[in-house]
């Protein structure tokens, strides 16, 4: 009975933990989540401050990053988790890496932006930047949902739109070259803004491989360089099995 | 009813002794009649047993006697039963029904901020997902660092107001309101409209006020010039000094609207710079007995030596208002005093005048702008009205808050009141210099 009683208390235990890393994830990526906002609101307003303020609050994320990496090891350690439960400590481990690029990338449109805001600004505002950005930050958003409800269906969808931001980075990559050919006044500025567009499409890579965790945490099936049509149909497999 | 069965079983008792007088041995037939009526009385506990546990599939069994009773009774029982259960689910239902039309949206979070149900407009304007989200900890799904700051603190008093992460126009209205049990209720409330109107009229005063810049620079330049002027008619001397004094009364108005303007503007709290209170004040003491428009003691009264940490211009602007304020309404024998001293709470700047003092039912409305306690006081004195908004702006973005006591003819006390975290401790400050 007292064993019993044991191996109960010591599995509560763990899930608290587990439980508990899990919302530092989530918080951390909220944290990130604002950050890019920040960054975006910055370069579109012209807000300097802000975006200085994105740059400077970066150490905020690194260190969560730190913490959480702490707090796996100490789990790894300690409950020596199997199956379900060391998936997602694995997938929180790699989470973690791809929120504090996304911080990185972020902190790098904030310092951007900050340097733009004292130069001209063009007649568009910066609207089709907006447009990705908003994009991009949409895909991070859903990607840290579904790693909240534990959606591989959600996960998959999200990850299928990384292919529309792509095509929308290259739009926007053409127009700033046939920018500079028209006016090399503009190169200087065109130049900052493919920085800022670079770091965007990067950001919606990191969501994408978030996506791809969620669904390894979910089914155990490691997608990485696979193409999303397989994993639709192994997923949709593992659906009619977990039903039938 | 038992009396019957009380006299069934003797009648069936007797019925044996009597046939065992006849045919011996008497005790085997009074025996086998007990038996007889114990194995019927079986059969029907048997049988009501049978529907108790079958009771959806089958009809009550037709018994007799007192179990016939006993069955009558459990299906009256049963059917009140089920009427109150019936009545509950209804009522139930139409509850949940007229929460989920509320035009705000309703979480119900349990204790460890778990979401055990939400209605439809909660789910539109937060993006929540049916069934999967019932269960999941809030703080997971609306993940902005200000709402988890709220949520794990316990200040519940004022609603919190966030942009959500999927539909950026719009602007929300968090509350939590904690009931029995530990569990809570979110409330969500679109304010998008009051956040617009809001930010119209602040943008409206601030570019009014720059648009009326302009045009008085030029009227006052020229006042001054005419001033000057030698070849103007004497008789205009008197109208030309009321309107410059006009014109620089207006140019203090939008001064002071720009300032509280700017402080409106400008979101979230005061930066934490450090600001050497004590030596701002003797500033402030030589200043006003400087201005000597109308000589009166100003006394300084330093209890501390602490400093505070926030934006020194604000500070400045604040205590000024108060002080100016404070002469302004005290006549010429009277006496200001300025007191500034700290405790473990927090630290106090009190501006204790022997003014004219003012009506009670006016103190809760002073700070806002443009009020006067009656028309002509103000006014004469060539005030903004809105000096005590600006405090009061000022204090906000610090933590802090205005205080005001006054008694009708002898005089008002104006404190200001800082929150301990804000406090340069003299202690530290002297460590810092050594």
């Amino acid at each position: 009975m007292e064993t019993a009683d044991l191996t109960h208390h010591i599995s509560r235990r763990f899930n608290e933990d587990l439980e508990k890393v899990r919302n530092q994830v989530l918080q951390m990526g909220g944290f990130v989540e604002q950050q890019l906002h920040k960054a975006i609101t910055a370069l579109v307003d012209g807000d300097s401050r802000l975006g200085e303020s994105v740059a400077t609050d970066d150490y905020k994320v690194n260190g969560m990053e730190v913490s959480i990496d702490e707090e796996c090891s100490r789990i790894l350690a300690i409950r020596a988790p199997a199956a379900g439960d060391l998936r997602v400590i694995v997938a929180i481990i790699k989470t973690i890496t791809d929120l504090e690029r996304i911080g990185d990338e972020g902190e790098k449109i904030g310092y951007i932006a900050s340097r733009l805001a004292t130069m001209e600004r063009p007649v568009d505002k910066y609207r089709e930047v907006k447009h990705l950005g908003r994009q991009v930050a949409q895909m991070v958003h859903d990607a840290l949902d579904a790693f909240a409800r534990m959606d591989s269906q959600a996960a998959l969808k999200t990850a299928r739109e990384d292919k529309m931001v792509d095509e929308e980075y290259e739009s926007i990559q053409r127009q700033c070259i046939t920018f500079m050919m028209e006016d090399p006044r503009t190169i200087r500025r065109a130049l900052e803004i493919m920085w800022i567009v670079r770091a965007l499409e990067r950001i919606g890579d990191h969501a994408k491989n978030i996506c791809e965790y969620v669904i390894y945490m979910v089914h155990g099936k490691d997608i990485r360089h696979t193409s999303l049509e397989d994993v639709a149909r192994q997923i949709d497999a593992a659906h009619a099995l977990a039903r039938g | 009813m038992w009396t019957f069965a009380l006299a069934r079983l003797a009648g069936i008792l007797m019925l044996g002794l009597c046939v065992g007088v006849l045919i011996t041995p008497i005790w085997l037939w009074v025996l086998g009649a007990a038996c007889l009526y114990l194995g019927w009385q079986l059969l029907s506990l048997y049988r009501l047993d049978r529907w108790l546990r079958l009771r959806s599939q089958i009809d009550p069994p037709n018994l007799g006697g007192v179990w016939g009773d006993i069955v009558a009774q459990v299906v009256r029982l049963h059917r009140r039963k089920q009427f109150h259960k019936q009545r509950l689910v209804q009522l139930f239902r139409e509850l949940r029904r007229s929460t989920a039309a509320l035009p705000d949206g309703v979480i119900i979070l349990s204790t460890q901020r778990e979401i055990v149900w939400f209605n439809r407009q909660a789910a539109r304007l937060l993006g929540l997902k049916r069934p999967v989200d019932l269960g999941l900890r809030i703080d997971n799904l609306i993940r902005s660092p200000e709402f988890v700051l709220y949520l794990h603190g316990d200040d519940f008093a004022m609603p919190l107001v966030i942009r959500p992460p999927v539909q950026l126009e719009l602007y929300l209205a968090l509350q939590m309101v904690p009931y029995g049990g530990g569990q809570s209720l979110l409330l969500v409330r679109d304010v998008t409209r009051q956040m617009r109107l809001e930010a119209m009229r602040k943008d409206f005063v601030a570019n009014a006020s720059h648009e009326l810049r302009t045009p008085l620079t030029v009227i006052s330049g020229y006042l001054d010039t005419l001033a000057d002027d030698s070849s103007i008619d004497p008789a205009w001397a008197g109208p030309i000094r009321d309107m410059r004094a006009q014109a620089q009364r207006m140019n203090a108005i939008i001064a002071d609207l720009l300032v509280l303007s700017r402080l409106e503007s400008t979101d979230g709290e005061a930066p934490r710079e450090a600001v050497d209170v004590p030596s701002m004040l003797e500033r402030l003491q030589r200043d006003a007995l400087a201005s000597a428009a109308q000589p009166r003691q100003v006394l300084l009264e330093l209890q501390t030596h602490d400093g505070l940490f926030g934006a020194a211009h604000e500070i400045e602007s604040a205590f000024t208002n108060l002080l100016v304020n404070g002469i302004k309404y005290t006549p010429g024998e009277g006496c200001v005093k300025m007191r500034w001293w700290s405790d473990a709470e927090g630290a106090y700047f009190a501006v204790i005048d022997s003014g004219i003092g003012i009506p009670a039912e006016h103190i809760p409305r002073l700070t806002e702008r443009f009020y006067r306690v009656d028309e002509g006081r103000s006014r004469g004195q060539g005030g903004s009205g809105l000096g005590l908004a600006i405090v009061k702006h000022a204090l906000q973005r610090h933590g802090g808050w205005l205080d005001v006591q006054s008694t009708e003819g002898k005089g008002s006390t104006f404190t200001c009141h800082f929150p301990a975290a804000r406090i340069w401790r003299q202690t530290v400050r002297a460590a810092a210099n050594a």
